[in-house]
């Protein structure tokens, strides 16, 4: 199975120890078929969106939201209502740590790594023990509906509405750059910043709407 | 806001994804460590006589300080990346240790018996552990916050790893102030200082390590 590797005998970490292996050993032919197709047509969109092509960034990053919402749904059956909030946190994570990701790794692993992060991160807040969630790892989640693949995907909290609440340099930088589609260097004219500047302001104005919705789920 | 609208505003303008970022934050933060600790060093003990070094206890000093922070820097970033294997880098880490402890037995062994005791303890067993502990710190922060940028999904592990990078950093500096001679003195309160630095980060990992 080679979607998500065992990460070996751990160091000294504690309560997620249990969580380390993503799916069982009895699965089945079929599953892995499915899994090795994901990684066999998502790696060369990702490759191609590592090297700066947008439109094959946002195709690997749908790809990767409707596998997510698979993962996440079998795994948060307590709280339907909060898997598109955590897809979308996880897709936020995917991107902002885009830059640890490295040719060695599966693509497909090293997103579920990061849902499974996130979903830990959810379980604590809701106060439960991790040992619990590990029950539910054993699922399979190409079983997942597939129903709702068509749907909105309406989270319940809005990152729009969130990001009236970072600083106004790093929304302006956001809003012209990735809503009104300048260049950087168009932005940076406008608003006389340097190009370094502004896509310092954007990664941060993201990573501080990250910990907004950390915060308000 | 929809996801589809969230993917589209994360694509748009993303341009190329950041290159080598694990190595150049966690480089920026071991050289700042490593500074900050042969400075503390020089600060508040003063180097000894660099003749010193060609003696096998002060030398080894050096040898192990620089294998270990090889190991646990290697064990670090791999901890830094979600998914990534760490076995090998966690078996290279163990290894130091236990090479350590071996070759520090084997000079006891070696030593006559009469002074064996003398040896090990030196006169700054007690303090020893400690300067190491203390000139670790200043890399220890700074190897957490370059850890915190990335994206370590086993905290108290990823803490672990810099705790160590860390007291080999520490132990670096130290051993460029230390005036003991003998190598099991070396393998018994380096590793300790060493180990010390590791809790703490393993201790803090999971309390600071959120992203």
């Amino acid at each position: 199975m080679r979607e998500a590797p065992r990460l070996g005998p751990q160091v000294a970490c504690g309560g997620a120890t249990a969580l380390q292996n993503e799916l069982p050993m009895s699965h089945t032919r079929d599953a892995d078929d499915v899994a090795d197709d994901f990684e066999l047509r998502l790696r060369p969109l990702w490759l191609r969106a590592q090297a700066g092509d947008e439109a094959a960034y946002r195709t690997a990053l749908q790809r990767m939201a409707v596998r997510l919402r698979a993962y996440l749904r079998r795994r948060m059956q307590a709280w339907p209502d909060e898997v598109e909030d955590l897809v979308q946190e996880t897709l936020l994570a995917l991107h902002l740590q885009r830059g640890t990701w490295d040719a060695s790794l599966p693509v497909s692993a090293w997103m579920l790594a990061i849902a499974r992060h996130k979903l830990v991160d959810l379980w604590r807040r809701h106060g439960r023990r991790a040992q619990e969630l590990a029950s539910l790892d054993v699922l399979d989640e190409h079983d997942a509906p597939a129903a709702g693949d068509h749907e909105q995907h309406l989270a319940r909290r809005d990152l729009g509405v969130l990001l009236g609440s970072i600083s106004s340099a790093q929304r302006e930088a956001i809003v012209l750059t990735k809503i009104e589609g300048l260049s950087l260097a168009e932005v940076s004219a406008r608003t006389g910043a340097s190009v370094a500047a502004v896509k310092v302001q954007v990664h941060r104005g993201l990573k501080k709407l990250a910990e907004l919705a950390w915060k308000t789920t | 806001m929809r996801t589809d609208d969230l993917i589209q505003l994360l694509a748009q303008g993303a341009g190329a994804a950041p290159r080598g970022l694990v190595q150049r934050r966690l480089g920026a933060a071991l050289l700042l460590g490593l500074a900050a600790s042969v400075a503390g060093a020089y600060a508040w003990l003063g180097f000894v006589p660099r003749e010193l070094f060609a003696l096998s206890g002060p030398g080894f000093k050096l040898g192990y300080a620089a294998a270990m922070a090889l190991a646990a820097g290697w064990l670090s970033m791999r901890l830094a990346r979600p998914a990534a294997r760490v076995e090998m880098a966690a078996s290279a880490t163990a290894g130091v240790l236990l090479l350590a402890v071996v070759v520090g037995w084997l000079a006891w062994r070696a030593t006559p018996p009469d002074v064996r005791v003398g040896a090990l303890l030196g006169h700054s067993w007690a303090l020893c552990p400690w300067f190491v502990l203390a000139l670790s710190l200043p890399a220890l922060a700074a190897l957490l916050w370059a850890l915190r940028g990335l994206a370590p999904t086993r905290p108290r592990a990823a803490g672990f790893a810099a705790g160590l990078l860390a007291g080999a950093l520490g132990a670096g500096g130290y051993a460029l102030a230390c005036t003991e001679l003998a190598v099991s003195f070396v393998a018994a309160w380096y590793t300790l200082g060493i180990l010390m630095a590791g809790l703490l980060g393993a201790w803090l990992g999971p309390r600071l390590l959120r992203w």
